[in-house]
């Protein structure tokens, strides 16, 4: 009988061990394009957070349970991947999730199933725009806050560095035809006529399309002063090769993020081509003026590049290493506390209580935004209002921030000097 | 209407024709096989995949001179296209077509699984850069220049393999009646064999020229499989000659379609021409 105890006792007490867990489904691609344009790091980075939060005891006493799941680069694989985490391993949060088009089709699921949704790195307007949703939140900035920014960018050095107004820029913009290149593109459309820029050419293509030598010369034909590109990889370096193999002149290029970020790989291609090149993204956060961040974030940071390092290597950490990061982190370390201890535990419902309630100012996280989501009846609703881009432009390499002007850190070199292999 | 016949729209023309020179390569191979061996091998893209990893690795790894390094690689696919009919073909040489398809299909997933596990999904690259060839306001690439060149000296040399000596020969009755050869004293595994090793040099061929222009990446056969597919159908399965008009035909409407509409109704075009000659002519623009 006292055996018997013993035994009821250990298998309670295992029960109670086994419950103090919170199963979160990470969605990433490590397989396929999208894992080198930026997937693979901001894995890397989530995984850095979430230890980080173990060594420590977890969540509240909470072990997290990381599933990290592969989606190939592929949207029917991430949504397979998203169902066999809801349904088989009943996890309590899905999260991750690099490519809009894989997370435009699959909030439309989780909403139906009520089950937490919080987006790291997919930044598509479209993903929350009039959808209307409850469960799915993202500290991320969104596509159309990608596309004004570049435009803002170039019409504030206008006069200064192109010694040009606005309305005679010549402006091209070329993407990658899914709701991340159209999003970012539609962003780019809109805020560059409203500074009444001259926009010469407005294209997608595919991005597995293997030749786009006809859309280079085009621009040739176009003759753009400046060329905005969104894409992933590897349709950049297709571009970027090709572009240069057919003689493109421009004064400056500017990319939205993903490939473009990825400048490490870029300068293994492009060697100095890539120089005085653009990237807007969140911040990464290494790059940011400590002096600008809460109490403690710096060394946090600074966490982050050893661990990432450790992984990887030296080099330049590109911001997707930041967005996995960050976003987790602010999950884990502001809205999963407050949904225990204010709203009774980690269900959907707590969850949705717990982010609604977020309120950190700017600069309170690693990568200098703020978090608070805008409310339901929003337009944006679960969409972080808070959130913003940054202009980062390479040079030999190293990222430097050049815009906005309240966190710049150094002058931007526009247009390409001479000699510069795109340059006129 | 006159400004559209510019300059651009010759680079255009012109892009078209290399594009058609790179895609003809990569049709020769599959088509090679599918004309002896009665065989879609479906895993052709990543034949060359691996082609362009090993002249990866063979040039920059270990510091190979770039044309022995593809030299080596031509033969590694070669004997890559052999191991491919000897271990996967042969044992399905008598089944039906579609477990013929499923079983390189499955080779397919096979060898990119392999190859981001053994290579990592890094994309890579030679470093490696051609200068452009200008002419006037036009500028083309010399990789393509030197793929299409390629091409046309991969056709000629295969038509004159084929037709002036006795290995040649013999495919070539092989590809026309399989059950009358071995009677006549010539080996079908023999020849079913070297014609996989042919394939799959021509694959080597293939991605010592896509090497100079794409990064490598194990999903790289994705963005050439299906098309390469494609021109083969269009222009005959097996019928090398088709396949290479086939390609020509496809790139200018890639290349001039995308000119005068978005890119991406370059392929919308390319495709709506491909079905519409599948009605027309279902075995193909020069298939029997």
């Amino acid at each position: 009988m006292r055996l018997f105890a013993a035994a009821l006792c250990a298998f309670a007490l295992a029960a109670q061990a086994q419950q103090k867990e919170i199963k979160i489904g990470f969605i990433y691609d490590v397989s396929g394009p999208f894992a080198g344009g930026g997937s693979e790091p901001a894995q890397i980075g989530t995984k850095a957070a979430i230890d980080m939060f173990n060594e420590k005891g977890g969540v509240m006493g909470y072990k997290i349970n990381a599933i990290f799941t592969d989606a190939q680069s592929k949207v029917d694989v991430a949504i397979n991947e998203m169902t066999r985490l809801v349904d088989q391993e009943k996890v309590d949060i899905v999260a991750g999730v690099y490519s809009s088009a894989q997370c435009v089709p699959m909030v439309q699921q989780t909403e139906s199933r009520k089950k937490f949704l919080w987006l790291n790195v997919c930044i598509a307007t479209a993903v929350f725009k009039d959808r209307k949703l409850n469960y799915v939140f993202r500290p991320q900035a969104h596509s159309d806050q990608f596309g004004a920014w570049s435009c803002d960018y170039i019409n504030y050095y206008a006069k200064s560095k192109f010694h040009s107004e606005p309305k005679n820029l010549r402006v091209a913009i070329i993407h990658e035809d899914g709701p991340y290149g159209v999003g970012v593109a539609a962003g780019n459309e809109s805020q560059c006529k409203k500074h009444g820029m001259n926009i010469v050419l407005k294209e997608g293509y595919s991005a597995s399309a293997p030749d786009l030598s006809s859309l280079v010369t085009k621009l040739k034909r176009a003759r753009p002063d400046v060329l905005l590109h969104t894409g992933y990889n590897p349709d950049i370096t297709l571009f970027l090769r090709q572009a240069k193999e057919q003689g493109l002149r421009v004064k400056a290029i500017i990319g939205h993020g993903a490939g473009h970020s990825q400048i490490d790989k870029l300068r293994q291609t492009f060697g100095e081509d890539v120089n005085y090149f653009h990237s807007i993204d969140p911040a990464a956060g290494q790059l940011l003026d400590p002096k600008t961040l809460k109490p403690g974030i710096w060394d946090l940071t600074q966490e982050m590049v050893k661990r990432y390092q450790a992984v990887k290597g030296p080099g330049e950490l590109p911001p997707h290493v930041s967005m996995g990061f960050n976003n987790t982190w602010i999950l884990l370390n502001d809205v999963l506390p407050r949904a225990i201890k204010q709203y009774g535990g980690f269900d959907s419902e707590a969850l949705r209580k717990a982010a609604l309630d977020t309120d950190i100012p700017v600069g309170g996280t690693l990568q200098g935004y703020g978090v608070k989501f805008y409310p339901p009846g929003h337009q944006l609703s679960g969409q972080n209002e808070r959130a913003f881009p940054v202009v980062m432009q390479y040079v030999n390499g190293r990222a430097r921030i050049v815009w906005p002007r309240e966190v710049q850190t150094t002058d931007p070199v526009l247009p390409f000097p001479k000699g510069h292999s795109f340059a006129p | 209407m006159s400004d559209i016949f510019d300059v651009y729209l010759l680079e255009a023309v012109l892009n078209g024709l290399l594009l058609g020179g790179l895609l003809a390569l990569l049709s020769l191979g599959l088509n090679l096989v599918f004309g002896v061996i009665d065989v879609v091998w479906i895993c052709y893209a990543e034949l060359i995949m691996c082609g362009m990893y090993a002249v990866y690795y063979l040039h920059v790894q270990y510091h190979w001179p770039l044309v022995l390094a593809m030299l080596a690689a031509i033969g590694v696919v070669a004997f890559l296209g052999w191991l491919l009919h000897q271990l996967v073909i042969r044992p399905v040489l008598n089944a039906e077509p579609i477990n013929q398809l499923l079983v390189t299909g499955g080779v397919l997933f096979f060898l990119q699984a392999a190859a981001t596990l053994a290579f990592g999904i890094e994309f890579k690259n030679l470093g490696v850069t051609l200068p452009s060839v200008r002419l006037g306001e036009m500028s083309f690439s010399a990789a393509r220049l030197v793929a299409f060149g390629a091409a046309l000296g991969g056709v000629i040399a295969l038509w004159i393999f084929l037709s002036k000596t006795y290995l040649g020969t013999a495919i070539r009755a092989i590809s026309q009646d399989r059950a009358i050869m071995p009677l006549m004293g010539v080996d079908p595994g023999r020849i079913f064999a070297l014609t996989s090793a042919l394939g799959g040099a021509l694959a080597g061929l293939a991605a010592c020229l896509l090497v100079l222009q794409y990064d490598i990446h194990p999903a790289i056969g994705l963005s050439f499989g299906p098309i390469t597919f494609l021109i083969c159908v269009l222009g005959g399965l097996g019928n090398m000659l088709g396949g290479f008009v086939a390609a020509f035909i496809f790139a200018q409407f890639i290349a001039v379609g995308g000119f005068f509409f978005a890119v991406e109704w370059g392929y919308v075009i390319a495709f709506i021409f491909f079905i519409a000659v599948m009605f027309w002519r279902p075995r193909g623009i020069l298939g029997k």
